[in-house]
């Protein structure tokens, strides 16, 4: 198999996958279910394969793949991974993987599901390798409608509420990335590159050998402002996230899993790909928005998971609270006078950003995981009518303790790093808003802990069904146990994630230096013109 | 070699326990058998009895490389001689002679960095080799550090796993592991009631009245004492600060899982959690602390690093300050003030043509962070209040985790980063440390509770610790945690022996009289109460408080001849160590003198069994006994071999009105003076409570009643825990129900708001749609339909008729176009 | 004496009334239909003179030979129109149909 056909493999795999699905008889549960366990699994293989053959080293695209797709309008199949997709297209398929164990608990139209999960994980891969901005735009349009109907058949109580909320906040993001791809494509020329987002970076530092004309500074700021609302609606921030409480809340487990695991990654992502290397200007004059955000949503998630009594609900505001982290890693890049201070912090924050991402995805995948199974036995999520699992079912309790102390951000596990690196590299670019997010540790530790105490520990269960709650099954425990896992593993071994991107990130800094430069110098250039006159 | 020998020693003392905590969690889980089996705790012992013997066959290796020079240079002052063995014989037995030979010259051990890419060598106290002159070790090597792995690297910043070796982390680690592997024998005997299959837990019950019948958890117990005991090894070993940050936590969550042991109880898990994030919002404090360090120093490591050359490669974060060789203050930029960011010469780095420098007051920021750390981490005041709760957990638990080990980490903290913090700094340690140690004493005056009188005594002898360091009694304060984790360790466990004897009676008032009944118990409990009142000489030998106690009064005395204003720093101790002795001699016979109070606890009282006095009977000699020489004694003189340079010389008032911190000479002048007034202040506390509860002379329960209002008052803990529950709790569950109330009604009522508005706007354009456009087309159509119909009347069917039609049609068609055009 | 064109559309002319006034006047079908033949005659004989008397060549007489022929056909399919009409309404008076009536 050549490098190139692995990533169409990866990405279509499952389409192909949901397409058998489909000549299935649609009474033959299980053969539907292995079927598609299979096709999760064979993705997840293949990811490993381009993960064994990714070169650490080199920093730009690998595996690039370019094929012309309608020639006329220049749009291409253009695919590729780097040190920055890499971990994210891994996660992908591993959390695919899992939440399609944890889809058993699924109890009607078996078939409609597991074909709309397959496609749904062709548009995730899409968007992760996909280098052509129109091709991107395509899948992240893609993922959506899956997404729409997993949620609006298969949810709960008020799924229809849930999924359109879901469905028009993307879409309102996805309406003004559109925009921005457009202000790129004519303000590029037009030209067979203009949807190349590898060479609309390049010019945007100005060493692109084929796109001579870019967006002015000023309407680099335009552009930046209309994807990073974009890309904040999926992350999401605040004041953007209203979306996520009821999404989840309504969502089936295994697609909370995903929503969580790998939706909410493609916001930060779309943040690294696009709006950051096309827009270097923008990125700087907005740095500190973009850090003040993070700060905000990491206290107000962490304060309104507090209150909440839906179990659900309270991890859904965690993932508020810790896709603060991101923002706030990606943001710290200190300019004074024009030139970038102390970038080796910026570095480690978007590192820690990274690395956030990654462990958040196992960690509240996790977490979303362990309410699922509860869930499936007792049929309600207050948190007050829990109590005394921990002697009920001291297997599971153990491992959601676990998984809720990665959640939680304590050493040895993988939430730690991602939010210590980042709020370690803040200082430097803000005193005050580093404060601030390091307060988010007593809040986190706060809500966390209450919650492990109101539903685990205690001297009975104080909820209904009490005669329903079983151990835990092999099925559930090896899910749980597999991130667990992972979640111990990141968390004494950081160093897995971060060699895979060191060489990539370390080349974005330096073409987002560049790219700063480049257009500062052109809006020095301009007043300089006016001056003269 | 001397670096990798000791590293590979105290990993393994480090990951054996870890590794005894995986097995006994999945071996726990997954036998036949695990409610019955001590194979668990056997396991948990083995692991830590293993780690005390690396960590004493570590401690030989060192001493032995350096010639025990660290012992060996009081020699001159003519204090005993062979002090350094005699300790190593005490503790460490035969290790100590087998090992001798090893002996080797410094510089080998410096050359030993040329194997090994990440050996480090680090001069003894941070390139300040010019005070060591009269010190052997001047041209010794006593500290070596290195990486174990990298976490991650950016640019030039590196964070990593390290590990930093000198005479307190090896001190540290032999007191660890001696009194944990101890207490893991003591917890054999207390949780064996946790061997069965039906464990019925009297003091939680169930919404219909009864009590809780659980599985025993004796293997799970002892998973998460070994688990506390790698994270614990970890911290002592850590060797940049960041890691101590890790195993910080780690230790804080061991001390959530084992105060919350017994889940079912709400009190536990009310105490569990609140001890977690009491220590969070001290890590709050110590992040802030690690992010000014890493933003201006861009390390984290207290060592330098070297490489294969032997040359510094990168400097660690105790060379990059310097100090003055005169004043003992930190070199600063002439014109601003700013502490200037050194090499190891003392000359400042350059940046970008620049001298590289942090603000004063960053500096002070980052030491009071780091502080802020160490008071939560040690229960100091203001976040004293976890630790009385956390008496929730276990007895055994509360010997090693909370008096011994873990919230002395706060204090070891302090001392091992005591290079880099400045005297506002150490000012506030000091005045933290003096309320805290007054605060606990008062509380513990009232305390009935066994376990609470106890808990009380640790915060405050803590505070007495963090005031040794605070007047720059470096010595002193770790001297004091030494001796202190010995006798509280011992006093705990022999608390849970009373526990354990009365059935888990933990009120002192139910008990009394159980000196006959509980002798090993009763006797070394007064050990233990003798050692932390301070008092001195039996058969000759002082016990180890007097001389640890004695050590900080008289570094208090001294600073306070130097400073007069701050007089409280040394009367405040005074008077506590009165009220020390009163509280813990109460307790002593309250427990174990006088008459039974309550015939029913004193009928079913009994000795506990040997697996629980053995242990008892091995701390209490080292209570007794290991500080044995005082300050020129092998423990005193080990802690303090690689203590910072400065302290030697004092330091001068850098300002007008600034602190003197006095030097050792100063310290010894005013040694007797101390020693004496401290003495007093125990025997007179001792004495009013041998009057109060010894003998039945004064009626206490009238004497309560008399001052009931002051009893209250402390009864209630200064109502700490109720002015926090106002001020921080109930706000943030406020704060936090406005946060989800305006999340759900504010944005989602903006969102259907404009959802409503959508559907009005549409509503308006199906009325526009169905009126205009539409009823447009529809006129059209109806009007040719209309038209149409009238031109009906003219088809009649008659054919005849159609034909005359057309013929006048015809007709007329020729008339037209005749007169149109004629011609 | 040749007859002029003026002579040949004279008799046309007479044929055609005579027919129009024919189909205008007789209520049985087959007068209709004769009145029809009659008109149908009158052009024939316009088209013959026209083609003689310009430079049309043959186009005339091939027009009326069509209009011939076409004139056949249709009697053949209106006296079907005609037998069927009987066979409904025992009549050919064609003023007894009415079923054309818009």
């Amino acid at each position: 198999m050549t490098p190139e056909f692995l990533l169409t493999a990866i990405i279509f795999l499952p389409a192909i996958g949901a397409l058998v699905l489909s000549i299935i008889d649609g009474k033959a549960v299980d053969a539907i279910r292995f079927m598609s366990l299979g096709v999760t699994i064979a993705t997840f293989v293949l990811t490993l394969m381009l993960w064994m053959q990714f070169d650490y080293e080199t920093a730009g695209i690998q595996f690039e793949v370019s094929k012309a797709w309608i020639p006329n309008w220049n749009i291409f199949y253009r695919l590729g991974v780097d040190g920055i997709s890499l971990p994210l297209v891994v996660l992908t398929s591993l959390v695919s993987m899992l939440s399609c164990v944890a889809s058993w608990s699924i109890n009607k139209l078996h078939k409609g599901y597991f074909m709309l999960f397959l496609l749904l994980e062709t548009g995730m891969m899409g968007v992760f390798l996909s280098l052509d901005f129109f091709l991107f735009f395509v899948f992240w349009e893609v993922m959506l409608l899956p997404m729409y109907f997993l949620i609006g058949v298969w949810g709960g109580p008020r799924k229809e509420y849930a999924a359109l909320k879901f469905f028009l906040y993307t879409l309102a993001g996805g309406v003004l990335m559109l925009i921005a791809m457009l202000m790129f494509y004519f303000n590029s020329g037009g030209t067979e590159h203009s949807f190349n987002l590898i060479e609309l970076a390049k010019a945007a530092s100005g060493t692109s050998d084929h796109i001579t004309g870019f967006l002015s500074p000023s309407m680099q700021i335009t552009a930046f402002v209309l994807l990073f609302i974009g890309f904040a609606i999926k992350l999401p921030a605040f004041p953007v996230h209203t979306w996520l409480p009821d999404a989840h809340v309504e969502a089936p487990t295994p697609i909370s899993m995903i929503l969580a695991g790998v939706l909410l990654k493609l916001g930060g992502y779309g943040i690294i790909r696009i709006a950051f290397p096309l827009c270097p200007y923008g990125a700087a004059y907005a740095a500190y928005a973009l850090v003040a955000i993070g700060v905000i949503s990491i206290i107000y998630g962490a304060l309104a998971a507090l209150a909440q009594t839906d179990f659900k609900r309270l991890v859904a505001y965690s993932s508020v609270s810790h896709m603060g982290y991101v923002l706030i890693g990606l943001g710290v890049w200190k300019i004074t006078e024009g030139t970038t201070v102390n970038s080796d912090m910026w570095l480690m924050g978007i590192n820690g950003a990274m690395f956030q991402m990654v462990a958040h995805g196992i960690s509240s995948a996790g977490m979303f995981f362990m309410v699922g199974v509860i869930y499936d036995r007792v049929h309600h999520r207050d948190l007050n009518k829990f109590g005394g699992l921990m002697g009920l079912m001291p297997l599971y309790s153990g491992l959601a303790a676990g998984l809720f102390f990665a959640g939680l951000g304590l050493p040895g596990l993988c939430g730690f790093i991602g939010e210590i690196f980042v709020v370690l590299s803040t200082w430097n670019y803000s005193p005050l808003l580093a404060i601030i997010a390091a307060s988010g540790v007593i809040l986190t530790a706060g809500y966390i802990l209450w919650a492990l105490q109101r539903v685990y520990l205690g001297a009975e269960y104080k909820g209904p069904h009490k005669e329903d709650i079983t151990r835990m099954n092999a099925r559930e425990a090896s899910v749980a146990i597999v991130l667990l896992a992972i979640a111990i593993v990141l968390g004494v071994f950081p160093g897995i994630i971060f060699d895979m991107m060191h060489a990539s990130t370390s080349a974005l800094v330096e073409s987002m230096k560049l790219g700063y430069q480049h257009a500062a110098d052109l809006v020095k250039a301009a007043a300089d013109t006016q001056a003269m006159r | 070699m001397v670096g990798e020998t000791l590293r590979n020693y105290l990993m393994i003392a480090w990951l054996l326990p870890l590794a005894g905590f995986v097995v006994e969690i999945f071996f726990g889980f997954y036998s036949k058998n695990p409610r019955h089996s001590k194979a668990a705790a056997w396991c948990a012992v083995g692991c830590i009895g293993a780690g005390f013997l690396c960590s004493c066959a570590a401690l030989v290796t060192w001493g032995n490389a350096n010639d025990w020079c660290a012992l060996e240079h009081h020699d001159s002052h003519g204090e005993h001689a062979d002090a350094g063995h005699e300790t190593a014989g005490h503790e460490h037995g035969e290790h100590a002679a087998g090992d001798h030979h090893v002996a080797e010259p410094a510089h080998n051990a410096a050359a030993a960095g040329e194997d090994h890419g990440h050996e480090h060598a680090v001069a003894a106290a941070s390139g300040d080799a010019a005070d060591h002159d009269d010190h052997a070790s001047g041209s010794q090597q006593t500290t070596y550090s290195g990486v174990l792995y990298t976490l991650g690297k950016f640019g030039s910043l590196e964070l990593s796993l390290d590990y930093y070796i000198d005479s307190l982390t090896l001190v540290m680690f032999t007191m660890v592991t001696l009194i944990a592997t101890c207490i893991h024998l003591f917890a054999m005997g207390y949780m064996s009631e946790e061997l069965t299959d039906e464990y019925v837990d009297h003091q939680a019950h169930t919404s219909d009245g009864k009590h809780v019948h659980r599985p025993g958890r004796f293997y799970r117990f002892f998973a998460f004492l070994s688990l506390f005991c790698f994270a614990m090894l970890g911290l002592v070993l850590a060797g940049n600060i960041f890691q101590v940050f890790i195993f910080w936590e780690l230790v804080g969550i061991c001390s959530f899982l084992l105060i919350g042991f017994y889940t079912e109880r709400k009190s536990a898990s009310n105490a569990a959690n609140k001890a977690f994030i009491m220590n969070r919002v001290g890590d709050f404090g110590f992040l802030i602390g690690l992010m000014v360090l890493w933003t201006f120093f861009g390390t984290f490591r207290f060592g330098d690093t070297t490489n294969a050359e032997g040359v510094v490669a990168e400097q660690g974060l105790f060379s990059m300050v310097h100090r003055d060789e005169a004043t003992g203050n930190f070199l600063t930029e002439p014109i601003t003030g700013d502490v200037l960011i050194t090499d190891n010469h003392g000359h400042a780095l350059q940046q970008d043509g620049q001298n590289r420098s942090i603000p004063y007051y960053l500096l002070v920021v980052a030491g009071l962070g780091v502080f802020a750390g160490c008071v939560g981490k040690s229960a100091q005041f203001p976040l004293q209040t976890w630790l009385p709760d956390a008496m929730e957990g276990p007895t055994p638990v509360s010997a090693l985790v909370h008096s011994a080990t873990m919230v002395a980490a706060g204090v070891y903290l302090t001392g091992r980063f005591f290079p880099m913090f400045v005297q506002e700094v150490l000012l506030t340690i000091a005045y933290i440390g003096c309320i805290t140690l007054f605060v606990a004493a008062t509380i513990a005056v009232v305390a009935t509770d066994i376990k609470k009188v106890l808990a009380y005594s640790t915060i405050s002898q803590l505070g007495y610790m963090m005031l040794g360091l605070g007047v720059f009694g470096w010595g002193a304060g770790l001297f004091h945690l030494i001796t202190h984790a010995f006798f509280k360790s011992l006093m705990f466990l022999c608390s849970g022996s009373v526990i354990h004897g009365c059935h888990h009676e933990q009120e002192m008032p139910k008990m009394g009289g159980l000196l006959k009944k509980m002798p090993i118990t009763a006797i070394t409990m007064l050990v233990g109460v003798c050692a932390i009142a301070g008092f001195p000489m039996l058969f000759g030998l002082h016990f180890s408080g007097f001389h640890s106690k004695d050590a900080i009064v008289a570094s208090a005395l001294a600073f306070m001849k130097a400073n007069p204003s701050h007089f409280l720093l040394f009367f405040i101790p005074l008077l506590t160590a009165g009220i020390t002795a009163f509280y813990m001699f109460r307790l002593w016979f309250y427990t174990f003198w006088g008459t039974p109070r309550d015939h029913h606890v004193h009928e079913h009282a009994h000795e506990s069994p040997w697996i629980m006095t053995v242990p008892l009977l091995i701390l209490a000699p080292l209570a007794w006994l290991c500080a044995y020489g005082g300050e020129s004694g092998p423990l005193y003189l080990m802690l303090t071999g690689d203590a910072p340079s400065h302290l030697a010389n004092g330091v001068a008032a850098a300002t007008e009105g600034g602190l003197v911190m006095p030097g050792h000479e100063a310290v010894h002048a005013v040694h007797i003076q101390a020693g004496l007034l401290a003495l007093a202040a125990a025997f007179s506390g001792a004495l009013i409570a041998y009057i109060l509860y010894g003998t039945n002379l004064v009626n206490v329960e009238q004497m309560k009643n008399q001052l009931s209002g002051i009893h209250g008052f402390l009864a209630n803990k200064w109502h700490f825990d109720d002015l926090y529950d106002a001020l921080f709790m109930k706000p943030a569950h406020k704060v936090a129900a406005f946060c989800a109330w305006f999340d759900k009604t504010v944005f989602d009522s903006i969102l259907h708001g404009s959802a409503k508005l959508v559907v009005l706007v549409s509503q308006w354009d199906r009325i526009f749609d169905e009126k205009v456009v539409d009823g447009f087309v529809n006129l059209l159509g109806t009007s040719t339909q209309s038209v149409g119909r009238s031109f009906k009347v003219v088809q009649t069917g008659r054919l005849r008729q159609y034909v005359m039609f057309i013929v006048l049609g015809v007709v007329a068609l020729f008339a037209v176009v005749f007169t149109t055009f004629p011609g | 004496m040749q007859p002029s064109l003026s002579n040949y559309l004279l008799v046309g002319a007479v044929l055609f009334v005579c027919g129009v006034i024919c189909m205008a006047t007789k209520r049985n079908g087959i007068g209709v239909l004769m009145g029809v033949e009659l008109v149908l005659n009158g052009a024939n004989i316009n088209f013959v003179a026209f083609s003689k008397f310009t430079a049309l060549g043959l186009d005339g007489q091939v027009f009326s030979l069509f209009v011939i022929v076409l004139a056949a056909a249709e009697a053949a399919v209106a006296l079907a129109i005609a037998l069927n009409f009987y066979n409904n309404h025992l009549t050919i008076d064609v003023d007894r149909g009415n079923k054309l009536k818009g």
